[in-house]
């Protein structure tokens, strides 16, 4: 909201040498948040007021006038293109320096001295919107030059004095001030001012009708509209309004139209009380506050058409709506080219039905943006004086033919009771009751104190639900007094016990082994998937949850799984990567499973966590990349300190490679998968050349541990010997046979103390249908250092037991 | 011969000294020690002498040879022991190797760096699911209906879940706050935690609006709490994320779940509070609403205000790291760009 400091200082007698840089600051602070405070003047810096002494034709082009211009003692030679130029014409003109737009379009740019079509020009004679004053200005014509000549100044007069608009601008962020319905307006804002300042507020007189006559408003539903106000009046025309109401309509970032309607919008400007002006010759009998009837219809001032409903309020007359009340005028029956007479309303909606109508129809105004803020009934009071005051200067023939006020819901002003030791205390402050009566009564509250207990009845202007309780009055005296006025408060706490949150730990855990151990990059994706990446990961996506207003028609799914946005990831980065590891951590949805976990009325769907990874490359063979992957979750829950899983083969992965996959179990539950993503997987999300292993398990399901569990283990005492043999074996023979062959139930030898893969190899020098496994075996006693006599024998006993158990034959080459 | 022999040791005892190199020490050794060597030269002359000096002057001449082999020796030592390894037009300046390791994403970063300061301070850490009802969006945080927040906040609502009645419409959470009520109905006062986490909203993105995004919120319950304890908790947020005391103010702001409610503002790191284009010349940077927790919202969390209060903050974590590192875009947050994340390791 933009207001004029001139306007404010119309009701609040701001002091001549006032600190706009502190008020600014001190609303910002208290009230409102100030974004901008603008000389208006500035916009006008080097304009000033000419007077045309000739109009000349330009030697070189037809368009162009030569013009000698009285700039006030100088007479300079302006070249000008404007078709309205005429000798002791007043202009605008813009000298060297001055900031200007073109014909009123693009970027402002500096004018110079120049020539134009070989002729010296100082400066500019300006249209009205290429100095931004087209709304206060309009032009008839394309290249009309604006006309001063009504305005009583001397050439060489500076613009912005000449034309009033040496004026200070306040922009209020409308979002601060959403709960304060009070300041939509000048006057609200300068009462506010007054009481930050103590200063004297300007009281608006309430107008006081003397007429008889039968005329009436009715209305019928006292909970949507709590007051209307009718006048009557005869003797008014359409005309401009003058020039101080048209500039300040302007200022406050609206347009001037004409006498009557902007009588209506000053009063709101002022007042924050929206009005309308009906022409009176258009009502049929009289005017009829209710509901509409399903199915009416009404044509808006701006022509649009609507097809009301039982939830909208209108304004009729005897034959149907004339107005959307509180929103916008009928286009038929408001002020019309030759309105001689006008029923002017004065009225207060309901704010949440205003709101909704404007929604339903999408025509939010600056009349329905007010009232949906709740405007107390008691303003249409100075709004109507306001309004009167207006149309007798403007029109002094004007008579008023018919009065009516009909104020159906009287407001009630609020009443809070406040204990002054609770006040105290939550103000961390010991303020005085003295201090405490003045904050609340320069707001305009009636204070009453009784011993602790401190009565408070709020004014009329902030009893619409924004002060209601004692949390209220508590703010109210706090910001008047000042937040920089109240130092912080150390809080104190007792502490019973240490904070030990184990399954926040262990997800940190993860993360950072994760990363910083296993060199994987995290990411963070959006919880919807693209369905290209969804159908080609998820295949099914039955029991999925969608948005009902997704950010893209492709982007509705919201993930049951973090793979399809990974894979979508590793796509992307293909581009620049050829090998690389990410993971997420984050939610995935299910429409399953609901539960309320926390209100009974509630009904949530499952939603777990997990964390799921990528590792994709486009060197390494794939044996290598699975050792990789399978490493990491292997290895995770002896580094990030859980309870162990365990790998099996039960059910194949969707996205998976036909053998490159695991399964990953806790217990007898599965949590995860690992797996190769399939070829055909991967070139419907477009990865190319990367083989991509994925993992992905539910971390809701692990379990950490209460404290670290791995044992100590005494130092061998004798040392130990790593021992490699490679053996044949068939090629569908696991890694896990052989192991659980050597050191399963009975160890084949006593000196064993552990067997670990090193690699296996198929290829050229081996038989087909069989590879060559390396094994390391250590081996070591606790009584002696070993002869390697008894190491050879040892792992001579471990390749007999592979012989008879596994069919292994000793690779001769 | 004496004489001599005693000028040749202490010649080659200088020279052996001198020796800088390997090559040269060779040198010194078959000048000598070798086959024409001094020493050896005058080996071949003891058959010439008087028989009855011979055994003297051969022990003599013995001792000289061994003396000189083993400063030979030493010295080759010595040399060894001195020497680099590598040529001396070994190139230092070539750059090291990247250690292995990826990182956690800059967010989680600025997330744990929070964490950690606010456990030091005897604060929990509380995580909610993303998805929530309206009643815990809206109504439980002091919302009337219809009220204008509740479409402001462009909320995304799921399909077959938008419409009904308020705890029948679920939706993608919009802010963490509605999630704070549900601590505090499960836990009992006095009650310090942190709550960490995404939020979304239905708008359209630009390189400072996205549609997913990262609040942090902190919230303290007590009895007898006023709204300037608040200042710690901020002051505690801006001086881990900025490294130093960064000077804030509290002014009025409205929000519904809180009351008084403040917009937090802190002194513009740029230009020190001077004005400048950063924070349009008013020297301060609108960081983070606050305020304390509005009676009905502790109400709907089962709480008796006029017993318990507290104070609330919520910051935007994009924000902070964007203010951290300079980022200008945010959406490069969730673009899982590692050209992007690779530079926050």
């Amino acid at each position: 909201m933009k207001l004029s400091l001139s306007w404010i200082g119309e009701y609040v007698a701001l002091p001549a040498d006032m600190d706009l840089k502190k008020l600014a600051y001190d609303l910002t602070m208290s009230t409102v948040e100030v974004e901008d405070v603008e000389y208006l003047a500035r916009r006008f810096d080097k304009m000033v007021v000419g007077v045309i002494n000739s109009v000349e034709p330009h030697p070189n082009a037809d368009k162009l006038r030569v013009c000698k211009v009285d700039l006030g003692g100088d007479v300079k030679e302006i070249v000008c293109g404007g078709i309205n130029l005429r000798d002791g014409m007043r202009v605008a003109v813009a000298c060297p320096g001055a900031m200007v737009r073109w014909h009123g379009e693009g970027e402002p740019v500096e004018i110079k001295n120049s020539k134009l079509r070989g002729v010296a020009s100082y400066g500019m004679i300006c249209a009205s919107d290429e100095i931004g004053l087209g709304d206060l200005f309009p032009a008839s014509q394309e290249a009309e030059i604006l006309d001063l000549s009504a305005f009583d100044a001397a050439a060489g007069t500076p613009l912005a004095e000449a034309l009033d608009l040496d004026d200070v601008l306040l922009e209020i962020d409308n979002k601060s001030m959403t709960n304060r319905p009070d300041l939509w307006g000048h006057y609200g804002i300068a009462r506010e001012i007054a009481a930050l300042y103590n200063l004297p507020l300007k009281t608006i007189e309430p107008y006081k009708p003397d007429v008889q006559s039968d005329f009436k408003v009715e209305i019928e539903d006292p909970d949507r509209c709590t007051r209307y106000i009718g006048v009557e009046m005869s003797g008014v025309a359409v005309k401009p309004s003058p020039y101080q109401m048209q500039s300040r309509i302007w200022k406050a970032g609206m347009r001037p139209i004409n006498a009557l309607v902007d009588i209506t919008n000053y009063v709101m400007l002022a007042t924050g009380n929206p009005t309308h002006a009906f022409d009176a010759d258009n009502i049929v009998d009289h005017i009829v506050v209710r509901r509409a009837a399903d199915g009416e219809t009404l044509t808006l001032l701006n022509e649009k058409e609507l097809a009301l409903c039982g939830d909208d309020l209108v304004i009729t007359d005897a034959k149907g709506p004339v107005a959307l009340a509180g929103v916008m005028g009928g286009a038929k029956d408001s002020i019309l080219p030759k309105t001689t007479r006008v029923i002017l309303e004065v009225a207060n909606f309901e704010s949440t039905g205003i709101r909704r109508t404007a929604l339903r129809y999408d025509t939010r105004t600056e009349a329905s943006s007010r009232y949906e803020k709740a405007v107390d009934p008691e303003r249409c009071d100075q709004a109507l004086s306001l309004s009167m005051h207006y149309f007798q200067e403007l029109y002094p023939e004007l008579k008023v033919t018919g009065f009516c006020d009909r104020y159906v819901k009287k407001l009630q002003r609020a009443e809070i009771d406040v204990s002054l030791t609770w006040l105290a205390k939550r103000l961390g402050k010991d303020l005085s009751n003295e201090v405490i009566r003045q904050k609340l009564e320069l707001l305009g509250f009636d204070v009453a104190i009784d011993g602790d207990n401190m009565h408070v009845v709020a004014p009329t202007w902030r009893s619409t639900g924004d002060i209601s309780i004692k949390d209220d009055v508590m703010e109210e005296v706090a910001r008047l007094y000042g937040y920089d006025n109240f130092e912080a408060t150390e809080f104190t706490t007792t502490f019973t016990a240490a904070i030990n949150q184990l399954d926040q730990t262990l997800v940190r855990g993860i993360k950072e082994y994760l990363a910083f151990r296993c060199g994987m990059q995290e990411v963070y994706t959006y919880p919807w998937m693209n369905d290209v990446y969804a159908n080609a990961v998820l295949q099914n996506l039955d029991g999925v949850l969608k948005l009902s207003t997704p950010p893209a028609p492709e982007l509705s799914y919201i993930r049951s799984s973090l793979l399809p946005n990974l894979c979508e990831a590793v796509m992307k980065n293909e581009r620049y990567f050829d090998e690389f590891s990410l993971f997420e951590e984050a939610q995935v949805f299910f429409d399953r499973n609901y539960t309320s976990p926390y209100d009974p009325t509630e009904a949530l769907p499952e939603q777990r966590r997990h964390i799921a990874a990528a590792l994709a490359s486009g060197r390494k063979d794939v044996g290598l990349l699975f050792r990789e992957a399978k490493g990491v979750l292997e290895y995770m829950p002896r580094f990030t300190h859980m309870e162990g899983f365990a790998f099996r083969k039960e059910e194949k992965p969707v996205w998976a490679d036909s053998v490159v996959w695991l399964n990953v179990y806790r217990g007898e539950e599965k949590i995860g998968d690992l797996g190769l993503l399939s070829k055909k997987v991967s070139l419907e999300c477009g990865i190319k050349n990367l083989s991509v292993m994925l993992f992905e398990i539910d971390a809701t399901k692990l379990v950490p541990l209460r404290s670290r569990t791995n044992k100590f283990a005494h130092l061998a005492e004798y040392p130990e010997t790593d021992y490699d043999i490679s053996m044949l074996f068939a090629s569908d023979v696991k890694w896990t046979d052989i192991y659980d062959a050597i050191l399963g139930q009975k160890k084949a030898s006593a000196l064993l103390k552990d067997a670990s893969f090193v690699d296996e190899y198929r290829g050229k020098q081996i038989p087909s249908g069989k590879k060559s496994v390396t094994i390391r075996l250590t081996i070591g006693s606790g009584e002696k250092t070993l002869t390697s006599q008894e190491i050879e024998s040892a792992a001579g006993q471990v390749m007999k037991k592979l012989e008879k158990k596994l069919g292994a034959e000793l690779r001769t080459q | 011969m004496k004489d001599k022999i005693n000028g040749i040791l202490s010649e080659a005892e200088i020279k052996i000294a001198a020796a800088a190199s390997e090559g040269e020490l060779q040198n010194v050794k078959s000048a000598f020690t070798g086959k024409q060597g001094s020493l050896t030269l005058l080996m071949k002359e003891m058959p010439k002498l008087d028989p009855a000096l011979r055994p003297e002057m051969g022990k003599l001449l013995n001792l000289a040879k061994n003396r000189v082999t083993e400063l030979i020796d030493e010295k080759r030592m010595e040399l060894k022991l001195k020497a680099s390894e590598v040529s001396p037009d070994f190139d230092c300046s070539v750059p090291g190797l990247l250690p292995p390791g990826g990182a956690l994403h800059p967010i989680t970063q600025m997330c744990y760096d929070l964490n950690d300061t606010f456990r030091s301070m005897g604060f929990e850490i509380f995580q909610e699911d993303d998805i929530t009802s309206e009643l815990y969006a809206f109504d439980k945080l002091n919302f009337p209906p219809n009220h204008p927040a509740r479409e402001s906040m462009d909320t995304y609502w799921l399909d077959g879940h938008s419409t009904g009645s308020t705890n029948e419409k679920l939706c993608l959470r919009p802010h963490l706050t509605g999630g704070s009520v549900r601590y505090m109905q499960t836990h009992k006062p006095p009650f310090r935690f942190v709550y960490p986490g995404r939020v979304y909203r239905n708008e359209t993105t630009d390189a400072h609006h996205e549609r997913a995004f990262f609040q942090y919120e902190a919230l303290i319950v007590d009895k007898d709490i006023t709204f300037t304890s608040g200042k710690v908790m901020i002051k505690a947020i801006l001086s881990k994320v900025f490294g130093t005391d960064v000077p804030v103010r509290m002014r009025s702001g409205f929000f519904p779940f809180v009351e008084p409610g403040f917009e937090i503002d802190m002194q513009c790191q740029v230009c020190g509070g001077k004005g400048c284009s950063v924070c349009k010349h008013v020297g301060w940077i609108e960081v983070m609403p606050g305020g304390s927790p509005h009676p009905n919202v502790l109400r709907a969390a089962g709480l008796d205000p006029d017993v318990y209060t507290g104070f609330y903050v919520n910051i935007g974590l994009d924000r902070l790291v964007m203010m951290r590192y300079g980022v200008d875009d945010v959406r490069l947050f969730h673009s899982a760009d590692l050209r992007f994340l690779g530079q926050f390791r």
